[in-house]
């Protein structure tokens, strides 16, 4: 029997795992006491977090396209095909035919190496990944606010709060750890006041919930802050001190009334107020949110809004207060982190003013140009402008708006090389497919939500002959001809922490029990758990004024409700690895649709009925699920489901400054079978 | 029931050899043992169906060990049963088993009443073939039976049989439609239109059902120890282990699946 | 028989141990200690492992079988289960396996489970430090031990007194008489240097919760609001990943046409654990199921073992993430009763003293 220490591969919060080997194969796993964050502590997903692993399904061979069908293949065979067909079409059609999609759950050194195979290979900055679905608005918002896009303060921070505002967080099924913290600092005192259209249990557990209709987000966050300023609440000496733009923001306030608030958002001007007072008196207050703010067609200015939000009343940069994105993948930060991103190199080096670096580092010349967003480069395909797409350990079948029009783009590609472990949906449009090690199975680091970077250790060895992804990109790049030799992740890091000075002091070596926290400039440096203390990186922090804008889409009277989708604590993404796990598989095995039970009454809807949920764009069918926690006219799919995938109904409205689509958004009607 | 396949997991194999569609969503499907020579059970109890690769799922016996073949019925309901229902003849399962204890005819009374809801009528099955086929040794012998419909009651073209055998048959659907001319309504609404005097019964069904049933035969002079109710619950062993299907402190499994009402009335 | 390991000899016997088997020992991994095949690497004595040794012989995972078609029928192997000394075990989690043997020893046998009991030599160490949640002498599984080893150690401080409490825990002293050679004139001085350590550590653990017992616990249950302790509970089912007790199981397959069929930890916290296919589940609340596991520990397993089916090793509270319901609040509740009514106080203690002290 052995132990190896390693992360939890499901969500941000970055949990330390010990995995039990017992001939070859884990047969457990169980927290480490000592980790920082988890403290000793995993949610259900994290006890089972080893059962997929042997799964049969697992990808354990090279596979190519034959026909309609995919024949295994050598590994030398593959990547020859994956080259040749690549070359083909940046001679033919230039680099802007090409497209790659890194992974959250790839390490930081696999992001790092497939960001440089599209850059310095491919020649191409069209490269991105799922975060573009999750917090790019976060990292437009709070990059241009504060200077950084991430979390400003470490989880275990929340302890000190004696405030902590939740909004659009379903913290304890989909942050379970940081639901734990947040949970232990009400019982020293700290108050919760969750915002939130369903009444989560985190809302239940709350001392004040308000429940706004979805979309209205930005509406509610400027009648809090103007109630605070009304209520002669905000921190002077902070605004004057350290931010700049004040007076420009606090004059687009002028709207928000509670009076007004409560008509757009539903929200008592009363609750609202009272809501205020609590925020405003607080010490330390902390904004902790999700997929709830982000997930919208102006999913940047709810961010900002919240941001504009601690900056008045002077929460950042203190223990106890701060900005916390809660982020859905245990590596969609390090992802970002790698620049797998269309526009920026690693360490958020902007692709505008860093290339020269980056050309003389990799001995190569770098696209010059703004590559395209993860949607964006849907689009294309689908135009028929990118032609080759690399897709790594992501699922856009399911996990990408609008699935009908993802199928026919992906489709229309002349070459696919797809990288998982699992025969995905997305896999099986591939012409090549690559089987990847998994995070029990190489070596790596992943960087969590509160920029943690954070080792994963191999426990056991690859099923078939699958390699770890950095060994499939370190090939590639040889047979693009850029210069690299890499015999271990480690080696990796060297570069990273050479090329982007948030990790430059980070080193395999140096990450025992719970890692370190970025920014981590050098070797001697203890890291950052906390940003901005005494001053912000831009400087000073800036205000923006912003406005309410109506969501993309309304209920009318041909869609009367309005659909918003999630997670469910039981399954994760788009289930590849949680409907292997039998007992997670066991607690929701099917899309459920949760529905009020005035709405379910006049439908003639029971618990468990099985209905028809329709879009302008799709049709999907779920059990109906009666529940008050969510109000009448609203409705909850989860997203993990191939046969009830609610990203067919799902809307392509998109952020105009992130690109993030409104996933939160989508106007429905239901029908009974 | 302590063999060898209850102590290590390792199933019998058995070949499908007859497949009968009893509903629009169940069949019945006839098994021949390979490895095992005799296979004794009694009405009531059931055994561990595996289909390898897809695991493995209690089933009742549907046959009667006075009849040669061991039968069980099926009901599409989740991934194991819809795995048998693909299955062909030829094709081979595994059985563990027979398991539980079956109805205690030695204790039960001549006189027997016997009810049953939904697909809970397959282990009754089991029973009425057996008293049909010893029908010298019991006395008045009743069956009071419902479904949701008319397409889901089971064993239909088998009641003329059970008649021709002096055992009084009644069936009443939840929901009538235009081919029905039969009783609509609850089961316990059968209970005033058969003659039952007082004796034993054997109930399976719906916790409601069970209950309701058992309250009106109470008033028609049952005692309580004499009505058995054959349980369902998850499981996963069949031996006590596994703890799925505890009621109570009592394991299903290897207590049950057959109670009298007495011990299981307050956990229903 | 009896006998002395000076401390310095530990990783002598240990390796003359491991020449001939897996050695199983507390090893520090992480800063955490756990319970890791042994190959020269210091031990840490100084608390109870997170994962219980227990979960060596009833495992959260082993496969029970695998299954290999061959011309229409299925041939079937059996894994083998190599021989294993594990070294440490606590009293608790000796107690643990001792409920567990009359588990799955019942009629019929389990033969997974006895082909890795039998496989394993068990090297039980007595408890000389207790962590702050432990209650083991509240319901007689510990901090020491009086049957079930095949050796028993007890730190003496510069050395270990051994004791053999099976045939093969004879031969173990006996294969090894430099290092454990017998002590017969001195064998009452070592025992009574071991009666006064385990009574000191025995004090210790009263003290956390003092006048436990199981009628103390299950006088508490019968008033404990299950539902509102439901609706905060987290979901995580830790408290049964973790408990050496609990041994729900769940069996499964993996593979087609070949494949093996596997038995892994379930948790009669989760909703699915109970619920029929058909939809409706006999305990439908997260209160019911909380209710249901307590039932189990303090009534079930008791009726039918005789044993207490929690051995006191505060595991579950240490996991829990909602920790103010885990077992260890719900004894401080307890307690901080017995201080607020005294009638209810009076009640508990006479009943529970008897329980509490075992010999």
């Amino acid at each position: 029997m052995q132990t190896i220490p390693t992360t939890c591969i499901y969500c941000g919060c970055g949990c330390g795992l010990m995995l039990h080997v017992e001939e070859g194969r884990v047969v457990a796993a169980s927290p480490q006491i000592n980790h920082p964050l988890s403290q000793g502590h995993l949610c259900l997903k994290g006890w089972l977090a080893y059962q997929f692993l042997d799964h049969p399904d697992r990808l354990r061979r090279p596979m190519i396209r034959k026909g309609e069908r995919l024949v295994p293949s050598s590994w030398d065979q593959a990547l020859d095909l994956a080259r040749d067909e690549l070359s083909t079409l940046l001679r033919e059609s230039g680099p802007a035919s090409l497209g790659v999609l890194t992974s959250a759950k790839a390490s930081n050194e696999e992001n790092f190496l497939l960001m440089k195979l599209a850059r310095a290979g491919l020649k191409t900055n069209n490269v991105d990944h799922v975060a573009r679905l999750c917090h790019a608005p976060t990292l437009a918002a709070l990059s241009s606010a504060l200077g950084s896009g991430s979390m400003t303060n470490p989880i275990v921070s929340l302890r000190k709060s004696d405030m902590i505002l939740v909004a659009g967080s379903n913290t304890t099924e989909q942050h379970p750890l940081v639901a734990f913290h947040i949970l232990q600092a009400r019982k020293t005192g700290a108050e919760i006041v969750v915002v939130d259209p369903r009444r989560t249990a985190m809302a239940r557990l709350a001392d004040l919930h308000l429940a706004p209709l979805p979309g209205t987000d930005a509406a509610w966050i400027n009648g809090l802050l103007r109630a605070i300023l009304d209520l002669g609440l905000e921190d002077r000496q902070f605004i004057e001190a350290r931010t700049e733009g004040f007076e420009e923001a606090r004059a687009a306030l002028d709207p928000y009334t509670p009076q007004m608030v409560e008509q757009v958002t539903n929200i008592p001007a009363d609750d609202l107020v009272l809501a205020a007072s609590k925020l405003g008196s607080a010490n330390r207050a902390a904004f902790v949110y999700a997929m709830g703010i982000t997930q919208h067609y102006w999913g940047t200015d709810n961010v900002q809004a919240l941001a504009n939000l601690a900056l008045a009343t002077g929460n950042v940069g203190r223990d106890g207060t701060g900005i916390y994105p809660l982020r859905g993948h245990q590596n969609v930060q390090g992802a970002c982190d790698m620049g797998a991103l269309p526009d920026y190199y690693s360490g958020y080096q902007p692709v505008s003013s860093s290339r020269s670096r980056f050309e003389r580092a990799w001995k190569t010349d770098l696209p010059a140009e703004i590559g395209l967003t993860a949607v964006e480069m849907m689009d294309a395909a689908q135009a028929g402008r990118i032609k080759g797409m690399i897709i790594s350990g992501e699922n856009p079948m399911l996990s990408f708006p609008d699935q009908t029009q993802v199928r026919a783009a992906l489709e229309e590609l002349d070459f696919l090389l797809v990288v998982d472990i699992f025969p995905t949906e997305t896999a099986r449009l591939a012409n090549v497919v690559l089987p990847a090690a998994s995070f029990a199975e190489k070596e790596g680091t992943f960087t969590s939500t509160e920029r943690r970077v954070q080792l994963a250790r191999g426990a056991v060895s690859p099923p078939g002959e699958a390699w770890p992804e950095w060994r499939i990109w370190a090939d590639l790049l040889t047979r693009f001809e850029v210069d690299c030799l890499y015999e271990s992740a480690a080696q990796i890091m060297e570069e990273i922490a050479s090329l982007t000075p948030s990790y430059g002091g980070i080193s395999h070596s140096r990450l025992g029990t719970g890692g370190l926290v970025w920014p981590c400039p050098n070797h001697d440096h203890p890291g950052t758990p906390i940003l901005h203390v005494d001053s912000f990186p831009i400087g000073r922090a800036r205000f923006r004024p912003v406005e309410y804008k109506a969501p993309s889409e309304k209920p009318d009277e041909e869609y009367p409700f309005l659909l918003t989708t999630g997670r469910s604590l039981f399954q994760f993404h788009t289930g590849t690895m949680t409907r292997r796990v039998p007992l997670l598989e066991r607690e929701v095995p099917e899309p459920f649709l949760d529905i009020s039970p005035p709405d379910a009454r006049q439908l003639g809807l029971k618990d468990g009925t099985y209905i028809s949920v329709e879009s302008r764009r799709g049709r999907l069918i779920a059990r109906a699920r009666v529940t008050p926690d969510v109000n009448p006219g609203h409705l909850f799919l989860p997203i993990h489901f191939l046969e009830g995938p609610a990203n067919l109904l799902t809307s392509r409205y998109r952020d105009p400054i992130s690109g993030m689509p409104a996933l939160k958004e989508a106007a429905v009607r239901l029908r009974r079978l | 029931m302590d063999g060898r396949e209850m102590r290590d997991y390792i199933p019998y194999q058995v070949e499908i050899v007859d497949i009968d569609r009893v509903t629009s969503d169940s069949y019945l499907i006839s098994l021949q043992i390979l490895d095992r020579e005799v296979f004794r059970y009694r009405p009531g109890q059931f055994i561990m169906v595996s289909v390898f690769g897809l695991g493995e799922c209690p089933i009742s016996i549907a046959s009667t060990p006075t009849r040669n073949t061991l039968q069980i019925c099926i009901r599409r309901a989740g991934k194991i049963t819809s795995g048998i229902m693909d299955s062909m003849i030829g094709d081979v399962l595994g059985v563990r088993g027979p398991c539980g204890n079956g109805f205690p005819l030695d204790f039960m009374k001549k006189d027997i009443l016997i009810a049953g809801g939904g697909s809970g009528f397959a282990t009754l099955r089991s029973l009425i073939n057996f008293i049909a086929d010893r029908r010298e040794q019991f006395g008045n012998v009743a069956v009071a039976y419902g479904a949701r419909t008319r397409q889901d009651l089971y064993f239909m073209q088998e009641y003329k049989g059970w008649q021709m055998a002096g055992i009084q048959v009644a069936v009443t659907v939840d929901v009538g439609d235009q081919g029905w001319t039969g009783n609509v309504g609850m089961v316990t609404s059968l209970l005033d239109r058969l003659e039952i005097p007082p004796g034993s019964a054997a109930i399976c069904g719906p916790p409601v059902m069970i209950n309701s049933v058992a309250a009106r035969l109470m008033e028609k002079g049952f005692q309580l120890p004499d009505i058995f109710v054959s349980l369902e619950r998850h499981m996963k062993c069949g031996v006590g282990k596994c703890e799925h299907c505890m009621i109570g402190p009592h394991h299903v499994c290897m207590e049950g699946p057959v109670f009298s009402y007495d011990r299981v009335r307050q956990y229903l | 028989m009896i006998s002395y390991l000076k401390k310095a000899d530990l990783p002598d016997l240990l390796q003359a141990w491991a020449d001939k088997m897996d050695v199983l020992a507390p090893i520090l991994e992480e800063g955490q200690i756990s319970f890791t095949t042994w190959k020269g690497q210091p031990l840490d004595l100084s608390a109870n492992a997170l994962v219980s040794p227990a979960k060596i012989i009833s495992p959260r995972e082993e496969i029970l079988f695998r299954y290999i078609q061959e011309s229409g029928t299925y041939r079937f192997l059996r894994p083998d289960q190599k021989p294993r000394l594990i070294f440490g075990m606590r009293p608790c989690d000796l107690r643990a396996l001792q409920v567990l043997d009359r588990i799955y020893g019942a009629p019929p046998p389990d033969q997974a489970y006895l082909d890795r009991r039998r496989s394993a030599v068990l090297a039980v160490l007595n408890c000389t430090n207790p962590g702050p949640g432990c209650f083991c002498a509240a319901l007689g599984a510990g901090p020491d031990a009086d049957e079930g080893y095949d050796l028993l150690f007890t730190d003496l401080g510069n050395g270990y007194l051994v004791e053999s409490g099976s045939p093969a825990g004879i031969v173990l002293i006996k294969n090894s008489p430099d290092l454990l050679p017998a002590v017969s004139d001195l064998a009452d001085s070592l025992l009574t240097d071991k009666g006064r350590v385990v009574g000191l550590c025995r004090d210790q653990v009263i003290s956390s919760f003092p006048g436990m017992s199981v009628e103390r616990i299950r006088e508490g249950m019968e008033s404990a609001e299950w539902e509102r302790l439901g609706q905060i509970c987290s979901y995580c089912a830790g408290c049964s990943f973790v408990c050496p007790v609990c041994h729900c199981f769940t069996i499964y397959d993996r593979g087609v046409p070949d494949g093996q069929r596997i038995r892994c930890a379930d948790s009669c916290m989760t909703s699915g654990f109970s619920r029929l296919t058909s939809g409706s589940n006999p305990r439908p609340s997260q209160g019911d199921r909380l209710r249901n596991w307590y039932l189990d520990k303090f009534e079930y397993i008791l009726a039918r073992t005789g044993l207490a089916g929690c051995v006191g090793c505060g595991r579950c509270s240490q996991v829990c993430l909602s920790p103010d319901i885990c077992l260890r609040s719900f004894l401080e509740s307890l307690c901080s009763r017995e201080m607020t009514t005294n009638k209810f106080a009076d009640a508990g203690e006479s009943k529970g003293e008897g329980k509490s002290i075992r010999k």
